[in-house]
């Protein structure tokens, strides 16, 4: 009796949520249906809002190049991103583009969707995989850039200190040592690597203290900058390279009454860095350019997917150029920024002509 | 196998809904990712069900698993020691790791909850700063010969010719020998009952003559033993490791298929098979959610209520089962 009972309960408890996830599909799928369009997926490094406006640009390119987007958010690093790249393999994806979170050490996973599939990188690139491009900003030179923000913000020298979330991932690392190199006037070599355990680096003018990390857990980020406050009292910049750091090294700041002493260089374009830099607060920040790799992945994938290899960029690198974002061309940005990442926009128009006019645009100016 | 019904039949209906709704769920490829991602998080499963079965918990499984995944390239590969070498310290790391955490609940007499708590803090930190946040990775040629751990079972010397090795996962057979010995050891063995015994009512195991100390001893050993092995096989799965991240939250995806596969959290209770149920029908929804199209961030909300669905169907079971007991043992004593 016992026995027949409870897989009867299980069954009907169970058989309701698992009837709407089918229904979920079902619903998909006929909505999706008409023409066939070629299914891509556009896989990012982590969920931050960064990537949201990413997003915005894979969905903007899917409508423009009438192609299926499944955009990808993995919230517990390598281990999230195997497993989403391995289920859209297993549903005959015709392209996927990753921003691999460790590309040195991925290589199984990369050559296991380069096998199946098209595979481009974006963000972050992976040199030694089978990806046919990668689409994104040279994070070395982006962190250069960065560098002469605080050369700018300090012009008669001082201390750096760089926070940042985890130095594991290559973009951090190269934005890192970027940012060493430039402050010390060394020649360009994005090989180069200071240890980050290894003390203080010391340049004629500038001296890079420390660089502290908080693994994406915005409490100690802010603890760190906290701290970093306390404990060096001539500290003279604050360099922010993950978007969230910026707005935790100015509230940071701003606590302890240091702003004006203690100047702040932001990374990424979240919305306290542009209004610090706004109201005067944050000297500047290096912005990438994430809606331009969600629709310029989209657009080569999807046709790649249609057998058109000429979107392949000549030596396999589509370089979207970081831009200096200052006081003076701040409102600019922003404008443009809200514009792009608006919500809900009714008229498909907007969304499926502008993107080419700003894309045009830049690359005409740059 | 009686116990399991509920959850095997919780599964059954997932796979089903899976492979109805989705035309790339019932692939080989697919079904081979499935089922060696619930091979690795079943191991754990195992390692943690010999815990809760004392009535214990071991919260620090993920960072043991971190700090096992990072100290392995880093006597391999960073200090240039043997292979087995490396095997030998993280074995010992593991052992280490269990026989503190059983001494520290049994002679100190601290909570199981707050000993692991801090052995979750604390293995994450030494992860961290022994390579100072830098990601290790397993790429390099002296792993080669134990990738074959986290491939198929042809690359197994000798079975290259079986049919289908191709799509058996070796962790998967990791998974089945575990669990057999496990199974027996539990069941079979003198010592698996005094397990089950003292996480019912300690005192009264004490009383009977058993040695608790050593029996609990022996449980955090056996969780931390199998928490290394787990650690060893997901860093050669996934290549590279975050020190800051890899394995978070692993503990808790273990004690959930500990106790979706019937392992009562107040002891006693457990059974090896459920829990690799439990383990699988957690990997089972995660793959569902991506063949069926289910937006992704509604993950963790489906997973957590299909675990409380099962406990509550459970829970619900056993009164009902409790309750006819009662009348039939009421009838029996009235006639």
């Amino acid at each position: 009796m016992f026995l027949q009972i409870r897989p009867r309960l299980s069954l009907l408890l169970l058989l309701l949520p698992v009837a709407s996830f089918s229904g979920c599909a079902e619903s998909d799928s006929q909505s999706g249906g008409g023409e066939a369009k070629p299914k891509v997926a556009y896989v990012t490094n982590g969920i931050a809002s960064f990537w949201v406006i990413a997003e915005k640009g894979a969905m903007d390119g899917g409508k423009k190049f009438n192609a299926d987007v499944n955009v990808l958010m993995p919230a517990n690093g390598v281990e999230d991103q195997k497993r989403m790249c391995q289920d859209m393999l297993a549903q005959g994806i015709e392209g996927i583009a990753i921003s691999p979170i460790d590309p040195d050490n991925q290589g199984d996973l990369l050559a296991e969707i380069a096998q199946h599939t098209k595979l481009i990188t974006h963000d972050s690139d992976a040199p030694n995989s089978d990806r046919l491009c990668y689409i994104g900003v040279d994070n070395y030179t982006a962190g250069r850039m960065c560098g002469a923000l605080v050369k700018e913000a300090m012009p008669e020298g001082g201390s750096v200190i760089i926070f940042v979330g985890r130095l594991g991932q290559a973009n951090a690392r190269l934005r890192r040592q970027g940012v060493i190199d430039e402050l010390l006037d060394r020649d360009p070599d994005p090989t180069r690597y200071d240890e980050p355990g290894a003390g203080e680096i010391k340049g004629a003018k500038y001296s890079v203290l420390d660089t502290r990390t908080d693994g994406f857990d915005f409490g100690k980020a802010k603890a760190n900058a906290q701290d970093a406050i306390a404990k060096y009292d001539d500290l003279g910049c604050m360099v922010g390279l993950f978007a969230y750091n910026p707005p935790l090294m100015l509230d940071a700041v701003r606590e302890a009454n240091k702003i004006g002493k203690i100047k702040i260089v932001a990374f990424d374009e979240e919305a306290a860095s542009l209004q610090g830099i706004v109201d005067g607060d944050v000297y500047g920040t290096v912005v990438q350019n994430p809606y331009k790799y969600g629709y310029e992945s989209v657009r080569v994938l999807a046709a790649l997917a249609r057998g058109d290899e000429s979107v392949i960029p000549e030596g396999g690198f589509m370089d979207i150029p970081a831009r200096q974002i200052r006081k003076d061309n701040v409102d600019e940005f922003w404008t443009e920024l809200k514009r792009l990442t608006a919500v809900g926009l009714p008229a498909p128009a907007a969304t499926d002509d502008e993107p080419v006019a700003e894309e045009n645009g830049e690359e005409k100016t740059n | 196998m009686k116990k399991n019904l509920g959850i095997l039949s919780i599964l059954l209906v997932v796979f089903m809904a899976t492979a109805f709704g989705s035309d790339s769920f019932f692939t080989p490829y697919n079904l081979f990712n499935l089922v060696e991602r619930s091979s690795l998080y079943g191991i754990i499963g195992i390692g943690v069900a010999f815990v809760i079965i004392t009535s214990g918990i071991d919260l620090s499984i993920g960072s043991l698993i971190g700090l096992v995944a990072v100290v392995f390239p880093y006597i391999v590969v960073d200090r240039q020691l043997s292979l087995g070498m490396g095997l030998l310290t993280i074995l010992g790391l593991s052992l280490v790791v269990g026989i503190v955490h059983g001494l520290l609940i049994t002679k100190l007499k601290l909570q199981p909850f707050v000993v692991t708590l801090c052995g979750l803090m604390i293995y994450r930190g030494l992860a961290r700063w022994l390579v100072s946040d830098r990601t290790m990775g397993y790429g390099n040629e002296s792993f080669a010969s134990l990738k074959v751990l986290v491939g198929n079972v042809s690359q197994l010397p000798g079975c290259a010719s079986l049919p289908g090795a191709k799509h058996v996962p070796v962790a998967f057979l990791i998974l089945v020998s575990l669990g057999i010995v496990a199974a027996v050891f539990l069941n079979k063995t003198i010592y698996g009952r005094y397990l089950l015994a003292l996480g019912r009512n300690e005192q009264a195991a004490r009383f009977s003559g058993i040695n608790t100390t050593k029996m609990i001893v022996l449980a955090y050993v056996i969780c931390s033993l199998i928490s290394g092995l787990g650690g060893l096989l997901f860093a050669l799965d996934y290549g590279s490791i975050q020190p800051d991240s890899f394995g978070n939250f692993y503990e808790l995806y273990a004690i959930a298929a500990a106790v979706l596969g019937g392992c009562s959290l107040r002891g006693g209770e457990g059974s090896v098979f459920g829990i690799i149920l439990g383990a699988a029908l957690m990997r089972l929804l995660m793959n569902s959610i991506s063949m069926l199209g289910i937006d992704d961030q509604l993950e963790p909300t489906v997973i957590g209520f299909v675990i409380l669905i099962g406990v509550v169907v459970d829970q619900l079971v056993k009164r009902i089962a409790a309750h006819r007991r009662a009348v039939l043992q009421a009838r029996q004593a009235s006639s």
